[in-house]
């Protein structure tokens, strides 16, 4: 075997060990576990947009966001103003008047997704959601819950 | 031994514990400090800084005599065991590449490069070895090492191997990087065989990380 043909045998070793490597010994972390049933194609929400006060459970950091709904679409500033997520559609379901719903948007740039989870009675409203970063070398997950109350609707453009 | 000696081993002993569970508390002070979250803001930040950091652990590694371990161990401390298949499989890399450029590139040429690069005890380590035969480049692996200790290096070689890479001080002659290079210029040293070896030798830290907990 040429030198070069073994050059190129170690780098694939090499590059082929480190895959397995990282199928293997890397721990993928689930996204929020939505409670499944009856969901729709959103509407109840449409116009609506809530003040929300966040906390990052694991390390107590205050988040402050805005979430927006509109034609069938979510939307948090936040997301927005870090990865550009834009509007995303959310389903919804009325239990015992309270509004439940949900939405999974997905940054086109990078690959976070983050899972919202949130019930509305109402001007208030509770939200729980898991922004979940799966790098090739490590999935990172910030766990979310917040609440909130109505806010203004700033317009089109509010979203950032 | 005698009851002097067996005592100077006991406090040089007593005085490694004490430095080490020093420096252990000193890096979890650091990492306190530092505060170290990922967060939605910084995540892009993070993301670029550990690429840069484990593209010059993987540079720095390999080469001889640079303390380049510290870096893995760094982010492990900064990190934890998320880190930790990504800093095993750097270090596969690195070992990996030190020991095809020992292998593969020309003597004359890697002394010239590390004379380039002011790395004049890698390129020293380098001139010497030139002049040795295959055995006798291993046997500066094992420096210091008793005549029956380096005959049974020579038997099993590649043990040997795994062993100069994990043993602590091993920076003296040369660190992770040296050792691999030297590895390579000897030419007894199978690519294969030896990257087998790499893969199982440097496994022990990242794993305790991952599946024992071990916190540095």
């Amino acid at each position: 075997m040429t030198q070069i043909l073994q050059i190129a045998a170690i780098a694939v070793a090499t590059l082929g060990t480190s895959a397995v490597t990282m199928t293997v010994m890397k721990e993928d972390i689930p996204d929020l576990a939505v409670p499944e049933g009856g969901w729709k194609t959103g509407h109840e929400l449409d116009g609506r947009s809530f003040e929300i006060l966040g906390t990052d459970v694991a390390s107590g950091a205050v988040l402050d966001n805005r979430i927006t709904f509109r034609n069938g679409t979510f939307q948090s500033t936040d997301c927005q103003n870090y990865c550009n997520f834009g509007w995303s559609d959310y389903q919804s379901k009325v239990i015992d008047s309270v509004i439940h719903f949900t939405a999974r948007t997905v940054c086109p740039d990078a690959p976070h997704t983050v899972v919202w989870y949130g019930r509305v009675s109402g001007d208030e409203v509770v939200v729980d959601g898991t922004w979940t970063t799966r790098r090739w070398y490590w999935t990172n997950q910030i766990v979310i819950t917040a609440t909130g109350a109505d806010a203004p609707v700033a317009g089109d453009g509010a979203s950032g | 031994m005698t009851r002097t000696g067996a005592g100077g081993v006991l406090l040089r002993l007593a005085i490694l514990a004490a430095v080490l569970a020093l420096a252990t508390w000193g890096v979890h002070l650091i990492r306190d400090a530092l505060d170290l979250q990922v967060r939605p803001d910084n995540e892009q930040q993070i993301h670029q800084a550990i690429m840069l950091g484990s593209v010059a652990y993987v540079g720095l590694l390999a080469l001889p005599f640079v303390p380049g371990a510290e870096i893995g161990l760094a982010m492990l401390a900064a990190f934890g065991q998320a880190i930790a298949p990504l800093i095993y499989v750097c270090t596969v890399a690195s070992m990996t590449l030190a020991y095809t450029v020992g292998r593969f590139l020309p003597i004359s040429a890697l002394e010239r490069l590390l004379s380039f690069l002011r790395m004049r005890r890698a390129a020293a380590l380098v001139a010497r070895a030139a002049l040795l035969s295959p055995e006798a480049r291993l046997a500066m692996l094992l420096d210091g090492q008793p005549k029956r200790a380096l005959g049974l290096g020579l038997r099993y070689r590649y043990v040997a191997l795994a062993l100069a890479v994990n043993t602590p001080g091993n920076s003296i002659i040369g660190g992770g990087g040296g050792i691999m290079m030297m590895a390579g210029l000897s030419g007894i040293f199978s690519p294969l065989a030896t990257f087998l070896t790499v893969t199982i030798a440097v496994s022990p830290v990242p794993l305790a990380v991952m599946f024992l907990g071990l916190q540095i």
